[in-house]
């Protein structure tokens, strides 16, 4: 191998949850409270999914796990033990991998993160949304504020100095004052990272079809332009359309798919993207693949001789500059032009072409070296990448 | 091939026409005529064989000339030679009715003898008498039960001035009486003059282009004889051609190899462009150049004209070939290219009216599969120049500097309106919205005759179809071209972001001018969708605004959360947008939808 591949990640999909949440799009399955999920056989099915992968990555260090859902604290931190232990058998793993769990803020997940820290798992980010009942309820999740403050220092008892908040605005009935209140109290529990979402409906969801009603645009403006220069105050950098971190606490899993780093996709709907070089001339196969998306289905697919891949597309050149784009151009600072020609396994040229609507829109620095968003780009990062398809 | 050799005899030929209003029962009775003379089997006859264009049947309206040639036993024994050239029904294409008329000396007027006569039928009437035609008054729908013939005779009697006591009372549906009306088209119209042995001239009545023969010409010969085989010439091009195929239509093309005097038939020379085989121009041999010309027809000029873009500018070589063929076809269709800041590259096209317009749009559309933006329509205003030269402008983005120009003029027409009593208020009401001027009201029976001058801008947008919305269906229309008039006539701009759209532009009377660019304003508003910046729409006369409104930036549109391991969703999203994207037309930095250019199609003040 002569040229050196994207880092490689390793994403893990747990597709259960106590409940449905009526804004979430992810492939995840309510089962009710209490109810007994098949552990062993998952574990049995995910290690045989990982294996049947393995020679796609052979040698290749991993530098990031990420274990999300569905909700993955619904597992024992045995499961995630005896999974990472083969993890670490058959890929070299990066001296300082983080791997990050989704956890509910709970009471009952509070009671694992202590047995999670223990099996190696060393980066924790919790679902919060909200801190105010009234829109915790709004959103259907099934853990109060209180709890979830209480979780924040449960996690941080347990070990977890880096931590995640999952934080949600613009939520049916809140006001800015509510939103920023979230805000404060989250930066009370003094997180490394903060994820700060607007909600959206999503096709597919019951919001989508039954649509709660929010916030004005204005109330939508002033809520994320207070909010964003609290966080700032905060110490939290904005890094991401809608992450914040303390210096050096990005979530380096996040970063390395909006970086267009490989990762693979290992669990029930979980969607890989892994590089190859071409034998003949040192250019990049891009290939995505997912798996089986109903957690029933992905583990007959055991006993599939089709194994556990869905379906795997290979992304086109000519798809490859909004693919880059997409994810890159999230990130506030972007990133350098060397990446995309790492990346991607083409010229400079090729990229460059499609730039020049977008410089003249003002949407994108004028910088030939760096690829990156102006501050209006950010804002309109959707009219930015259309404008890469003219 | 016998009955060919044993040529009728002039005195058995009968040529005719049908004058009806749409919906009145021509193409019911044109196909029963057609059955009972035996011209087509009962499986060849398909549906109104004689309206052949997809758009005509399915619009319900004849648009070209076409003819059939029946033979007729009649009850004196004698075989008759039946030529029936039929007529379009719509005001739009009225010119072509004289056309028809001309090669014929008899008409029916076919009248629904459940709504009474309707003032297109009139105007024909009025055509067909002037030219010197018998026009036999024929009362239809007879078998339905509101039909009411001695009111509709009376009516025929009152309005046209023709004596109905005896009209055939016919039922084309059902069959009824059509034996008696065959009867007395025998009996009544007379035979052509002619001489088969003299020189040949013979009459263009229209030509059309096939793509297997090249152009096929309808033609009624007045005297002498055409055989296949022979030199033709066309007098006005002075050009010779052979005569490959000559013969009639059954409705089916046939060849007879012969047409004598009195006769109508098609005649195919090889003949590769309509311009070659002008509709109205004679036809004589090669070897009597001298032959006089046939009075013929006058060109017909077009009333409306309007801008048509292709939506992707890479089917502006597809649009032009298209018009092209359109045009082999369509003598009245002219264009000429157009460049528009917005629109990008496309052609001024001018129509007859508004129906003609909506008939090439959807023929371009449907039949070369083009995606088409028309701007709004306008007539052709007069402009004095205050160097006394006089101009003609059909495009509001070619005024010329209004500071040279001494009066501006619109074309006025004279209006003939039916409409029953009960809805004459309604009537009279639109016509004085539409700056009308009321010349006569006449009671004809339970009808009313209005007869009005209006600006000829003020009838082709929508006026047809208002009048017919504001009378359940019953007014009816005609007008004709009178005189151009001075009149405080504006240009309305549209003014994007301060830009100035072409496209947008629309020449109108002084008094509708802030209303109408209200309403424009506010309609465009809702149609643009809202962008990274406030994008300003304002409707102006000269430098002055008279309207404006503010479609208000976006704050943002960024997709909060991109979940990175599966990125197909947020592709569909993108691709989605750009599709939309694609259907847009750029104005400066705006991006304007096809919906916003049609706008000014559908503002009525």
């Amino acid at each position: 191998m002569n040229r050196p591949l994207p880092p490689l990640s390793l994403y893990l999909h747990v597709p259960w949850c106590v409940r449905k949440c009526p804004y979430c799009d992810f492939n995840s399955h309510g089962v009710g409270a209490g109810a007994s999920l098949p552990e062993d056989d998952y574990l049995v099915a995910l290690l045989a999914d990982l294996e049947a992968e393995l020679p796609l990555v052979a040698g290749r260090e991993l530098v990031s796990v990420f274990i999300g859902g569905g909700t993955p604290s619904l597992m024992s931190a045995d499961f995630y033990r005896r999974f990472l232990a083969r993890l670490e058998e058959a890929l070299p793993w990066a001296a300082d991998i983080e791997i990050t769990l989704e956890a509910n803020p709970g009471t009952f997940e509070q009671a694992r993160f202590a047995a999670y820290r223990e099996v190696g798992i060393n980066r924790l980010s919790l679902g919060v949304q909200s801190f105010q009942d009234a829109q915790l309820q709004a959103l259907g999740r099934i853990h109060g504020g209180l709890e979830a403050e209480r979780a924040v220092r449960e996690a941080r008892a347990a070990g977890f100095d880096n931590l995640n908040i999952d934080l949600m605005h613009g939520l049916p009935g809140q006001s800015p004052a509510l939103a920023l209140d979230d805000i404060d109290r989250a930066l009370a529990l003094s997180p490394s990272h903060l994820s700060w979402y607007q909600l959206t409906l999503e096709p597919n969801t019951e919001f989508h079809s039954r649509p709660p009603v929010l916030p004005e645009e204005e109330a939508l403006w002033a809520i994320q332009d207070a909010g964003h220069e609290r966080l700032e105050a905060a110490g939290l950098a904005r890094y991401e359309i809608s992450a914040y971190a303390h210096p050096g606490r990005q979530a380096r899993h996040n970063l390395n798919y909006w970086r267009f780093g490989d990762y693979l996709g290992i669990g029930a709907g979980a969607h890989g993207k892994l590089s190859r070089e071409t034998p003949q001339d040192g250019g990049l196969i891009i290939e995505r693949r997912w798996k089986s998306r109903q957690p029933e289905a992905y583990l007959r697919r055991r006993e599939d001789p089709r194994g556990f891949v869905a379906g795997h597309r290979r992304i086109e050149a000519e798809e490859l500059p909004l693919e880059f784009a997409m994810n890159a151009l999230r990130l506030t600072e972007g990133v350098p032009m060397a990446l995309w020609e790492a990346h991607s396994g083409l010229s400079r040229a090729t990229l460059e072409a499609r730039l020049a609507r977008a410089r003249h829109l003002g949407l994108l620095v004028e910088d030939d070296s760096r690829l990156q968003a102006t501050p209006q780009g950010l804002l309109f990062l959707n009219e930015l990448l259309a404008s890469l398809e003219e | 091939m016998s009955s060919n050799e044993n040529r009728k005899e002039i005195s058995h030929i009968r040529n005719f026409s049908i004058i009806a209003h749409i919906d009145h029962g021509k193409s019911t009775l044109s196909d029963r005529l057609i059955q009972l003379c035996g011209g087509l089997s009962d499986r060849e006859l398909k549906e109104q064989v004689l309206d052949s264009m997809d758009i005509e049947r399915e619009r319900g309206i004849t648009i070209k000339a076409q003819s059939v040639t029946l033979d007729y036993q009649a009850e004196d024994g004698n075989t008759y030679q039946l030529n029936f050239i039929d007529t379009p029904g719509h005001v739009d294409f009225s010119y072509e009715v004289s056309r028809s008329l001309y090669a014929c000396e008899g008409a029916l007027l076919v009248v629904d003898a459940a709504q009474g006569v309707e003032a297109q039928s009139v105007a024909n009437c009025y055509t067909a008498v002037e030219q010197g035609l018998e026009v036999l008054p024929v009362l239809n729908k007879m078998d339905l039960p509101q039909a009411d013939p001695d009111k509709v005779a009376q009516e025929i009697e009152e309005i046209i001035g023709l004596d109905a006591t005896d009209a055939c009372q016919v039922s084309a549906k059902s069959g009824l009486g059509m034996e008696a009306l065959l009867e007395r088209l025998v009996r009544d119209i007379p035979p052509p003059r002619g001489n088969p042995d003299g020189q040949l001239q013979a009459l263009i009545i229209d030509s059309w282009f096939d793509n297997y023969l090249g152009v096929v010409s309808l033609v009624r010969i007045f005297d002498g004889t055409l055989k296949k085989g022979e030199k033709i010439r066309i007098k006005s091009t002075g050009r010779d051609w052979q005569a490959n195929e000559v013969g009639i239509f059954t409705p089916l093309r046939k060849e007879t190899g012969v047409l004598r005097a009195g006769e109508v038939g098609f005649i195919v020379a090889g003949i590769k462009d309509i311009h070659g085989a002008p509709v109205g121009d004679t036809i004589t041999h090669a070897k009597t150049p001298d032959v006089e010309r046939l009075p013929g027809f006058q060109k017909v000029k077009p009333q409306v004209y309007a801008g048509m873009f292709p939506v992707s500018a890479d089917d502006y070589e597809d649009f032009r070939d298209a018009l092209e063929k359109l045009a082999l076809n369509d003598a009245s269709l002219e264009y000429e290219p157009e460049n528009s800041d917005a629109l990008g590259f496309g052609f001024r096209v001018g129509f007859l009216g508004t129906l003609h317009m909506e008939i090439i749009q959807e023929r371009l559309e449907r039949e070369y599969d083009l995606d088409l933006l028309t701007t709004a329509p306008t007539v052709v205003y007069e402009l004095a120049m205050k160097n006394g030269e006089v101009r003609y402008v059909s495009n509001p983005s070619k005024l010329p500097d209004m500071a040279d120009v001494e009066e501006m003029r619109e074309p006025i027409v004279r209006a003939s309106i039916l409409v029953p009593q009960e809805f004459v208020g309604n009537v009279i009401a639109e016509c004085e919205n539409r700056r009308g001027t009321q010349l006569d009201m006449q009671f004809l029976g339970s009808q009313i005759q209005l007869t009005y001058e209006l600006p000829m801008s003020e009838v082709v947008m929508d006026f047809f179809d208002r009048l017919k919305s504001i009378s359940k269906g019953y007014a009816s229309l005609e007008y004709n071209f009178e005189r151009f008039e001075a009149a405080k006539l504006v240009r309305l701009d549209v003014l994007i972001n301060g830009d100035r759209v072409d496209a947008l532009a629309v020449i109108i009377h002084r008094d509708h001018a802030h209303s109408r660019g209200r309403i424009l304003v506010e309609k465009m508003k809702e149609l643009i969708p809202r962008q990274m910046f406030d994008v300003a729409i304002q409707a102006a006369i000269g430098g002055q605004v008279v309207a404006r409104s503010t479609v208000k930036a976006l704050r943002k549109n960024v997709t909060a959360k991109c979940y990175g391991g599966d990125v197909s969703r947020k592709k569909k999203l993108l691709e989605k947008q750009k599709a939309g994207k694609k259907r847009m037309k750029q104005v400066g930095r705006v991006e304007i939808p096809q919906d916003a250019f049609l706008a000014v199609l559908k503002v009525n003040d």
